[in-house]
Formats: structure tokens, sequence, C-alpha cells
């Protein structure tokens, strides 16, 4: 029974995911042809597309450089060494992750702007602050990666390798043991971090305004994409951004799936409290990393009350009464979290046991050494190679020629992108986990003639509580942060939720010295919801998962 | 854990409940779909529903080219009654794929040249302005740059990287200054060159192309408000805006401001903005609205309200705060055909794409 619910959790996960794509590339194909060469072409000949390539390769690739080298540190003093609040330094250092871009984008103008620091007039550093943008979101990956390894290697083998010759030096040390025991987990970290740089939507849009990136190409001219006799190019266009991603980074995700296999350490480990030691100088990477992560979030929520015009600066909550106010331009706050809070609802009721299905499928494969295995588990992880415009502007085409009903009636379409967009993080963290059970109870439960369905029951189910709580929480917090995709659904609709309702007070005309700070309020309001939702998770998680997250 | 959980749940599905319950009301509800149009405040909009009993609806897009790209996406099953915001450089390409239909609205008062481009019974025209160069006056002064005389000044070394036009591809004032180009060069003295030449030259002196007006003149323009946004980069001191956006910005500051408008004959072109009733809109509420935003009351707050001219007869500016006297009216603004954009509209938009996208 188990096997064919896996097999249905397939099929239905692939029609989520492929329908809609599927039919808006062959609603655009109709248009323009199908020419893989000419739309790759078409890129360079448009000025809103031009260097689009480019860039979005040099700044995804130095983006996951600096990540790396800053966060490894990070991940180091953490997972080496034990902090008394370590379960609110990792929520805070991971919290970037799930944070909305378009909140990132906001702390990080307010702070170099004409009423912060005030270089954004120099052009020159515009690039370098879309990279340290991306640190600031990436590194949770590496912290995550990192961080089990780190933990739990028994400290004895460090010990021992220095009484040797060879393991004298802290060099050495880390050439003969750290290196290869981190690799797999630091290139895994390092392909995730590419992927989401790499399609990074609200960062390059709000920081970089002058360059063009695949996501943003997509994001342009997506709304024209896909009818007849008009603006044709603009197929071209996104059916060139979105074939260019998606082989790029299916590529990086096969990678990642291929070392997250590798990951699993063959040292011996112990347990996290015998295996760290304390280290107060430590603090010294820590309290910089956490800083670092707290820094936009907390000017946002200085920049709610900061009223710039004029005639100078007031410090008032105006904007919070106006944000919480609906008019007809916007919603108010409260209702767009109602409608965010009622999609994350729903994608949780989808998307949680949809990827626990999976996971349990890819791990029987796995287990029977099937080849299917490597197979459904890259299936799981296509949604990371499709962008979260794409994902959106593939529902709003697809779903027009399927069913062309007037769309506002369709409260729930918004939720599908999300769905696509989660699944994967559960598949991940759940399967994660089913790698880590220890097979001996499985195999004892056997042994006493438990079928698989008692074993889930009975065995695995009570072990896998934590995370699958997890799941959950991540589930909504992406779900509540999820920006891109909504950006496009919504656009049909009125339906928005607290990022694009952010956005939209973001975009509006700032001669009105509210507008700002209106939309730093309903950003607050989101990091918050998100911090409470993230701190619930951290109570449950067990320092020696090797998941994602 | 288990309380945890079940409030968690709990304050989920509470939030679920209002998209199950189904609210959809009897027939008295009406969409617009717009771009950030301010010029329907809410008091407008609020008077206008308690006046008629129907419940206005926005929908925001970024500007005139979302807003097409979303009627054309939804012909045949529009998601709204009336599409605001699309202007004579966008409106042909609305009227041929069919999406808009006649109107019922009685209306009088019009001057007649917000109809000389379109008179008919698919659009009306709400409001209208003038599209043309602004420059900050504190920067461009005569002695660190001088004004412009000419097009072609901005192709020299001084203005390398310092003016900002939003693109005809995605701005409706891009697109209207594109076709005043257009007629610019074809009228001025010099034959060997056209308006893709220029362009051109523009692109080898780093013009600032951006996506819309917004970003144009809020995070590019010196003379503009931009300079208390967070977003503010402050590298364009001559940008694509309205002749009137400096009374506009006088009326925002007590008389003052440090931006003008820069009169070259024929760089200026006249944008007039529509709104229309869609395909299978409820046309009676459609009309209904047209003719609140056509009355006099309304109409004529648009100076103020929409920073545009009104399309009544016998209105302007208003005199308070220097809005009138800083407002320009070119002198000779381009003349180009309703149906000369219709019919050359995608061609144009090709050979200026070539021109700025020559290396």
């Amino acid at each position: 029974m188990l096997k064919w619910a896996g097999r249905f959790a397939i099929v239905i996960y692939s029609a989520l995911v492929f329908i809609p794509l599927i039919l808006a590339a062959t609603r655009m194909i109709k248009i323009v042809g199908f020419s893989p060469v000419s739309w790759v072409y078409s890129l360079e000949l448009y000025r809103l597309s031009e260097g689009a390539i480019g860039f979005t390769f040099i700044q995804a690739i130095i983006s996951t450089i600096a990540t790396v080298l800053i966060a490894t540190p990070i991940a180091w003093q953490l997972g080496r060494y034990s902090w008394k609040a370590k379960p609110l330094m990792r929520a805070i250092l991971t919290m970037p992750f799930v944070m909305p871009a378009i909140v990132a984008a906001m702390g990080i103008l307010a702070f170099i702007g004409p009423n912060g620091l005030g270089f954004r007039s120099d052009q020159s550093t515009h690039f370098w602050t879309l990279i340290v943008a991306h640190v600031w979101f990436n590194m949770a990956l590496v912290i995550r990666f990192t961080e089990p390894v780190l933990s739990t290697l028994n400290r004895d083998l460090e010990d021992q390798l220095r009484l040797l010759p060879s393991g004298r030096t802290a060099f050495n040390r880390f050439r003969i043991l750290w290196y290869p025991l981190l690799i797999p987990s630091l290139a895994a970290a390092a392909c995730m971090t590419f992927v989401f740089s790499f399609t990074s939507f609200a960062l390059v849009r709000w920081l970089t305004p002058l360059e063009n990136s695949l996501e943003t190409v997509m994001a342009s001219v997506g709304s024209s994409a896909g009818i007849d006799n008009y603006n044709e190019y603009s197929n071209d266009l996104v059916l060139a951004s979105s074939m260019i991603q998606f082989s790029v980074l299916l590529l990086s995700l096969w990678l990642m799936s291929w070392l997250q296999d590798k990951r699993q350490s063959r040292l011996p480990q112990v347990d996290e409290k015998s295996a760290q030691i304390k280290n107060p100088k430590g603090l010294l990477i820590l309290i910089p990393g956490i800083l670092f992560a707290l820094g936009p979030m907390i000017i946002v929520a200085l920049a709610s009350v900061r009223i710039v015009s004029r005639d100078g600066i007031e410090w008032s909550f105006r904007a919070w009464s106006k944000a919480w106010n609906s008019d007809y331009s916007n919603i108010g706050v409260w209702e767009a979290l109602l409608n965010s809070l009622g999609y994350a609802a729903i994608t949780l009721i989808v998307a949680l046991p949809l990827g626990i299905l999976l996971a349990l499928h890819i791990r029987h494969l796995e287990k029977s050494g099937s080849k299917f295995a490597r197979i459904v588990d890259l299936l799981t992880l296509l949604p990371f190679a499709i962008s979260s415009v794409m994902i959106g502007l593939g529902v709003i085409l697809g779903i027009i020629l399927i069913e062309p009903v007037e769309l506002k009636e369709w409260w729930i379409l918004p939720a599908l992108p999300h769905i696509m967009l989660t699944t994967p993080f559960v598949v991940r963290i759940i399967l994660a986990a089913l790698r880590g059970l220890d097979p001996s109870y499985d195999e004892n439960a056997q042994v006493l003639g438990m079928n698989s369905f008692e074993r889930i029951k009975n065995i695995h189910f009570p072990l896998m509580k934590g995370p699958i709580f997890i799941a959950g929480i991540f589930t909504l917090a992406m779900s509540m942060g999820e920006f891109g995709a909504s950006w496009v659904v919504t656009r049909f609709g009125q339906w928005d939720t607290l990022p694009v309702l952010i956005d939209q007070l973001r975009s509006r005309p700032g001669w009105d010295p509210l507008i700002q700070p209106t939309a730093a309020a309903a950003a607050t309001v989101l990091m918050g919801i998100t911090l409470v939702l993230f701190l619930i998770a951290e109570k449950f998680r067990a320092t020696d998962e090797k998941g994602m997250f | 854990m288990n309380k945890n959980v079940i409030l968690i749940c709990a304050i989920l599905f509470s939030a679920i409940l209002p998209g199950c319950v189904d609210n959809s009301q009897e027939v008295t509800d009406i969409t617009i779909v717009t771009y950030d149009v301010s010029g329907l405040s809410d008091s407008m909009l609020k008077e206008f529903e308690d006046r008629t009993g129907y419940k206005v609806n926005l929908i925001k897009l970024d500007d005139a080219g979302s807003i097409l790209d979303h009627i054309l996406q939804s012909k045949g099953s529009q998601t709204a009654d009336l599409v605001l915001g699309l202007d004579n450089t966008y409106l042909q390409t609305a009227l041929d794929a069919g999406v808009l239909i006649d109107h019922q609205a009685t209306l009088q008062g019009i001057e007649a040249s917000s109809l000389e481009f379109y008179n008919g019974s698919k659009a009306v025209p709400f409001d209208k302005g003038w599209i043309c160069l602004n420059y900050d006056t504190e920067v461009v002064d005569g002695e660190n740059l001088s004004v412009p005389t000419n097009l072609w000044n901005l192709t020299e070394d001084d203005w390398r990287g310092k003016v900002a036009i939003p693109s005809p591809m995605t701005s409706s004032p891009g697109r209207a200054f594109m076709v005043a180009t257009i007629d610019h060069f074809a009228n001025d003295p010099d034959n060997s060159t056209d308006w893709t030449d220029w362009w051109a030259a523009m692109n080898d002196n780093d013009i600032i192309i951006t996506t819309g007006w917004s970003e144009a003149y809020e995070t590019h323009y010196t003379g503009g408000y931009g300079e208390w946004t967070d977003g503010y980069i402050g590298n364009a001191n001559i940008v694509l805006s309205y002749c009137h956006s400096p009374g506009v910005e006088a009326h925002y500051d007590e008389g003052r401001t440090k931006s003008a408008a820069l009169d070259i004959d024929r760089s200026s072109f006249l944008q007039i903005e529509y709104i229309a009733v869609l395909e299978g809109a409820n046309v009676i509420a459609a009309s209904d609205f047209i003719e609140y935003l056509l009355s006099g009351e309304i109409n004529n707050e648009m100076p103020t309200e929409n920073f545009m001219y009104s399309v009544l007869e016998n209105s302007d500016l208003p005199i308070e705060n220097e809005y009138r006297a800083n407002s320009l009216v070119p002198l000779v603004s381009a003349e180009v055909s309703s149906q000369e954009i219709a019919e050359n509209m995608g061609s144009w938009l090709a050979k200026w794409n070539s021109a700025v996208n020559q290396g």
C-alpha cells in the first residue's frame, strides 16, 4: 500500500509541477516556434535583456564563493563549541533564508540610502551590495549543511591527530581531517546557494536596478507572453531565460543531491554535549554574524517608525496606522496577513503529506537499491530548477488555457505555486531524517512481525514527529514569505499576500513620505511572524539531523 | 507541543475560512484595472460608492504596458469592468484586439483637443499632459551644465550617463517620447540623420533606460522628490517626465522647485489617458463610473489629485503654490496621428530597440 501511495504522490506532484509549465511553454512555442538557438540569441537583441546571462552567472558565482567564505567560520563556531543560547543563535543566523527578499532589500536600501550611510549614489557599490544581500540570505544554507557534521564529530579524533607529526599544525589538521569531512557538505551548500542566487528576483530588482538578470527579464516581459500577434519577442525571452535556468540549475541540483548522499559521515560520531567544548573567543565571530543577520531586519523595523520628508525626520507610528487600514489602492496588513495565512494553511495541508509520501517512497527505493531512487529524488528537486517567476507564469498561462473562467473566483489559485515551491523542502527535511534513522529499529520490528503500515505507525512516525513538525513550520514560513510566483499570479486577482503588499507599497511613487514606512510596517509584521515560527521550529530540531534544514 | 500544534492549526484554519465562504454578492461590484493612478483617491471612490451603491475594487498594476498585457491576456474572460490608464500610444492596440466595448455614459464639456486622437464610443479621455524632458536647475545652471537647446546636445560628453528615460517597450511616457523624437527628427533641418541615429548616439553616451517613469524620476533624477527616498541614486540631471512636473513639485513644496521643463520644438508629446469598458463588463455600472470621473467636480480636480490636466473645457492648473507658473505648455509639440501610431508602433519599437542595443 505504501508503494502505491508513493507512486500516487509522484503522479500528483508531477502533475502539479509539470502541467502548468508544459501548458505555458506550449502556448509560447505555438507563437514563436521551437527554436532554442534563436530564443537564446534573442536575449542579446533587446535592451531589457542585454547582458542578462553574464550578469546572472557572475553574481551567482561570486555570491556562492562569498557565502561559503563568510558563513563557514560562523558554522564552525556554532558547531564545534557549546553556547548557552545556541538554539536562539541558530534561529537568528538561519532565519534570513525564509525572509522575503523584499524585506532584505528594504533594510539594505534604508541602510545605504540617502537617509542612511549615503553611498547608494555610487553605482560601483550596487553589485557588491547585491553580493552582501545574497550572503545574508544564504549563509543559513552553509550553517545548516555543515553544522550537523561539525557538532557531532568525536573530538578524540582531532586530539589523536594532534599527537601525530602530520597533525601538529592547524593547517594540516584541516587538510587531513576537516577538509575531506566538510567538502561534501560545503559543496552541497554551495550548490544550493548558487541555485538561489541564480534565481534571485527581488534583490536584483531593487539593489541593481540598472542590471538585467534572467529572472528579472522574465518578470518584465512575462505578462505579455503567450498572446498571439502581440509582443512576440517576450515569448522568445521567457523561453530562453527559463531554458537556460532550468539546464544550469538541474545540473546544480543533481550535484547537490549526489553530494548530500555522500554527506553521511562514516566517522565515529558522538552526542553534541561530549563533542563540544567552550570557546569564549568564538564570540568574536558569532556576534558579528548575529548582528549581520539581524541588521536588515532591525533597520526595517526602525524604518517603519521613521518618516522622512522635505521637512526633516519624524518618529511616529502613523505609518503603522496607515498600514493596518486598507484603502482602495491596497488592502490592509490584516487582510493581507489573513490571505498569507490562508494560503500557508492550504499549502501545509497539501505539501506536507505529499512531501512525506514522496520522501518515504524515495527512501524505500534507496533501500531496495532501485536506480529510480536518484531519478525520483531529482524530480522532487525540480521546482528549485525553475524560477518562482516562471512557476507563477506557468500557473497563469497554463490555467488560463485549461479553464478560462474568471480568475478572481479562484481564491485558491495563488496556493498552487506555493505548493510547488514548498514540497521540495518537505522532501529534503523528511528524507534526510529518514536516512538518519537507525535501521535496526525497522529490522527488529520486521522480526516481530509488523507490516509496513504498522512499522510506520509505531516506529517511524514517533521518531519522525520532530522532523515532520519542522517541515510543517518551514512550509508555513516559506509560503508566508513567497514573493516571486505570488507577484505574478496575484496580478490577475485581488488576493494580495503580505510580501506582495509590501512590494506594492514599496513600488508606489514616493512623493508621499508615508509610503516607505508603511511598507516597512507591513514587512515588520511578516518578519515577526516568521521569527516566531522559526523559534518554535528550533525547539524541535535535533542537531544531528543531516537535512537541509 | 500538542497545545502549540492545536493553536497553530486553529489560527491557520480560521484564516482559510474567509476564502471558503461564498461572499459573491449580487452584481454591485465594479472592478477597475489600472496602474497607481492617484487620482482615484479614497475620498473620490467612497463618494462614488455612497452615491451609487456600487462597491469599487481596484486591480493595480505597474504601468500602461502592464495594463494592456493584462486585458489582452484576459481576452474572453476579463477580470475587470473598466480599464483606466491606457494612453494614446497604447489605445489602438486594445481597440484592434476587440477587448473594449461601447460605453453608455452621457458626457459633455470635454474639450476638442482631447478628442482629436480618438472620439469614438469605446474609450473616453479622462486626463492629459505633455510629456517632455525636465532638468535640475541647480546643476543645469549655465555654469556647471548649459541648458540644452537641441536634442543633439544630450549626446555630448557633458551629458554622459546623466539622462534617464523610461523604456518605450514598457512605459507609456517612454513610448510617447519615442514618438516625439520620430516627429522631431522628421522635421529638423538636418536630413542626414534620423531619430534612430539620435537614440544610438544616446546609447553610446550611456543613457539610463528604466522600466518605468517612477524609477527614472524617483531613483535617478536629482531635481525631484526622490532624494528623500531610500532607493535614490541621483545620477541623472535630466529625466523624461511631464512638462508640468515642476509645477507638481512646487505644489507640494509651497511654491519651491529646482526642476524645470525643457522646451525643444517637437520633443514633447500630448499624452491623453483613457478609461474604457471591457468586454463582459457591467456596462451600466461602468458607464456610471465614467460619468462620475468626467463630471466637473471630479475631473477638475485632476491637477491636484492625479497631477495631470483635466480634459474638460475651461479648466486649467491651479495658481496656488506656483503650480501653473512652473508648468510649461510647449510651444510646438509633436504631431503624430493615431493612424500613424497604430500602423507603425511595432516597427518603431523594433527600430528603437536596435538603436539602443548596439554594443
